[in-house]
């Protein structure tokens, strides 16, 4: 057994929180190049940084990241906000390979579902939020349908998010939601939204209620 | 929103605010600038626009039951405050302290918000919790909503104070006042599939709900259904699906069943009792009553060494202990 491996099955036994997973998608192209690559690493930074302030939220949500650029990559497994110090930063190259990544995100997150049934912890809808700047170029439409279908039947919060010249027709087929459209670099008042989004679900006590989003337009509008 | 600076009373004399101090789903929590120590709720503009009207009645019912405005224990209450224009806006109450008791029923947070815990001091602060809220039950009142965020728990003490008061049920004068708030996860099985305002809330939910805030206290937050293999702790409440007793099935790895073996007889068999034939007979579940007598009791009993007080205890107790002493107590085991 990994050290990894090691920790996360031990959080899973002291820590009796129902758990909300949220694995974060990362468009890490070489189009992301320069500003936005930054500004999307301190917008990450941020998102930690506020969850690890509200102390329900730090023991409830689990975060994890892969990117998709030169190949698809799992930045973080899923871990407890409480126990993640910081968080790489990551560097734009490549291309978008968003439908094996969403993929690997799906398989993640039900992983992690299995493991949480198997140490009896409780779990909150689990959320996918993907990030991008462009559209997919290899073979996305499965890894889509089934995001879109399983946020249809509640059992996933998907959210999509458009960097400026990206293809929103293309990346809202990977949610019931429409994707939204990012207003210049605000990455860091988006990660602030889905901070305090987190925190709300991990306040509402009961696992199988049903997400109530704040509302989008105080970032997206900004 | 614009922040709110004045509020008046009923003869309309105006009090500043100070800055906020927190903020729920309906509304928002200000101290009053002069007098710290009270606290002002004030609804969000939504919810007085959808139920302004009853919920100024209930405020004002509320008030009517002046044996818990002196209830220091209880954040009842006090007076409805209005704008500048004489529209009712909320109430005003004592502030309390203490801090959220999801901060002590945690395996991980208690150390740091509540430095020292030990099984003896949970239960201080449940012996109170019971005896308030038997005391509001005395006067007509049911908590409805059961959370571990509306009780707050002074450290170093066995303080506990009841806020949010208004989601409270209320029957007064011959009129009933729901508790319109709740989550299915602390609520039994004869109140689920019903809106929350539509219920009655009973002795024997209260019962069930309370059990539940008390094992989560017991076990540092675990919820009596979390179960391996089992499904989400709603469903598993449904099937009165109870890891803990006979066979002790399907407890979750960690330090949970040593905990579980190293309370008395009687606490375990009433959380059995409550959480398998209860969940579906309100009449076998543990009343306040008893949960006070079972409570105070493990108190003493702590206090003669009979039991374990460490928050998690290495070791599950030998199966044949019996305390170090003889005579007859609540730890003979066979759960
Ligand atoms: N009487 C009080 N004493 C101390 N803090 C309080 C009191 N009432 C409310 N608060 C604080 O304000 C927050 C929101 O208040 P609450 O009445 O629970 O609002 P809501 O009903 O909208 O959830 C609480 O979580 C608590 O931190
Ligand atoms: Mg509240």
């Amino acid at each position: 057994m990994t050290h990894y491996e090691l920790a996360t099955q031990n959080d899973l036994i002291e820590n009796p929180s129902p758990r909300c997973p949220c694995m974060v998608v990362l468009d890490t192209s070489s189009s992301m190049s320069g500003a936005p690559i930054t500004q999307l690493n301190e917008g990450m930074q941020t998102f930690l940084q506020a969850l690890n302030e509200d102390e329900v939220a730090a023991c409830s949500v689990e975060v994890g990241v892969i990117t998709a650029g030169s190949s698809v990559r799992e930045e973080l497994p899923f871990t407890s906000a409480l126990n993640i110090d910081g968080c790489n930063s990551f560097s734009a190259g490549g291309m978008t390979p968003l439908g094996g990544a969403v993929n690997l995100a799906l398989q993640k997150l039900e992983e992690r579902k299995a493991e949480y049934k198997r140490a009896g912890v409780p779990y909150y809808q689990p959320w996918l939020v993907i990030i991008s700047d462009g559209e997919p170029n290899d073979s996305w439409q499965a890894a889509a349908a089934q995001a879109k279908q399983l946020s249809s039947q509640n059992k996933l919060v998907s959210l999509v998010v458009g960097v400026e010249g990206a293809n929103l027709a293309t990346l809202g087929e990977f949610s019931h939601r429409p994707a939204l459209m990012l207003q210049g670099l605000k990455f860091n008042a988006f990660f602030q939204w889905l901070s305090a989004s987190m925190s709300r679900v991990s306040q509402s006590a009961s696992t199988t209620a049903q997400v109530d989003l704040p509302p989008m337009d105080g970032w997206a509008s900004i | 929103m614009t922040q709110l600076t004045t509020v008046f009373d009923f003869q309309g004399q105006p009090q500043q605010l100070a800055k906020k101090l927190g903020e729920g789903g309906e509304g928002v929590i200000y101290p009053l600038a002069q007098r710290p120590e009270v606290l002002v709720k004030i609804y969000h503009e939504r919810e007085l626009a959808k139920r302004g009207k009853i919920l100024q009645e209930k405020v004002e019912a509320m008030r009517g039951v002046t044996q818990l405005a002196s209830e220091k224990s209880v954040s009842w209450p006090l007076i409805s405050v209005f704008d500048a224009q004489q529209r009712w806006l909320g109430y005003a109450m004592y502030k309390a302290e203490g801090k959220d008791m999801f901060l002590l029923a945690h395996s991980m947070l208690y150390k740091k918000h509540f430095p020292g815990l030990d099984r003896r001091a949970i239960t201080g602060y449940l012996i109170n919790l019971v005896q308030q809220l038997k005391t509001l039950q005395d006067h007509g009142v049911m908590i409805g909503d059961y959370t571990l965020h509306n009780l707050l728990c002074q450290p170093n003490s066995d303080k506990v104070t009841l806020i949010d008061c208004d989601s409270y049920q209320l029957q007064f004068n011959g009129r009933h006042y729901a508790s319109p708030v709740g989550t299915p996860d602390m609520t039994p099985i004869e109140h689920h599939g019903k809106a929350f305002s539509d219920l009655v809330r009973t002795k024997e939910s209260e019962a069930f709900s309370l059990a539940i805030i008390l094992f989560k206290c017991l076990m540092l937050g675990r919820h009596p259904y979390d179960i391996v293999g089992g499904e989400d702790p709603v469903t598993n409440l449904k099937r009165g699906d109870f890891a803990y007793g006979v066979g002790n099935k399907g407890i979750p790895a960690g330090p949970w069943y040593n905990i579980w073996s190293h309370m008395p007889h009687r606490l375990k068999s009433s959380f059995i009792a409550t959480f398998t034939e209860g969940a579906n007979d309100p009449a076998k579940r543990t009343s306040l009553e008893e949960w006070l007598e079972i409570l105070t009791l493990y108190g003493k009993e702590i206090d003669k060494d009979w039991h374990e007080v460490a928050i998690t205890p290495s070791e599950p107790k030998p199966k044949k202990y019996h305390g170090n002493n003889r005579s007859i107590s609540q730890s003979a085991s066979h759960c």
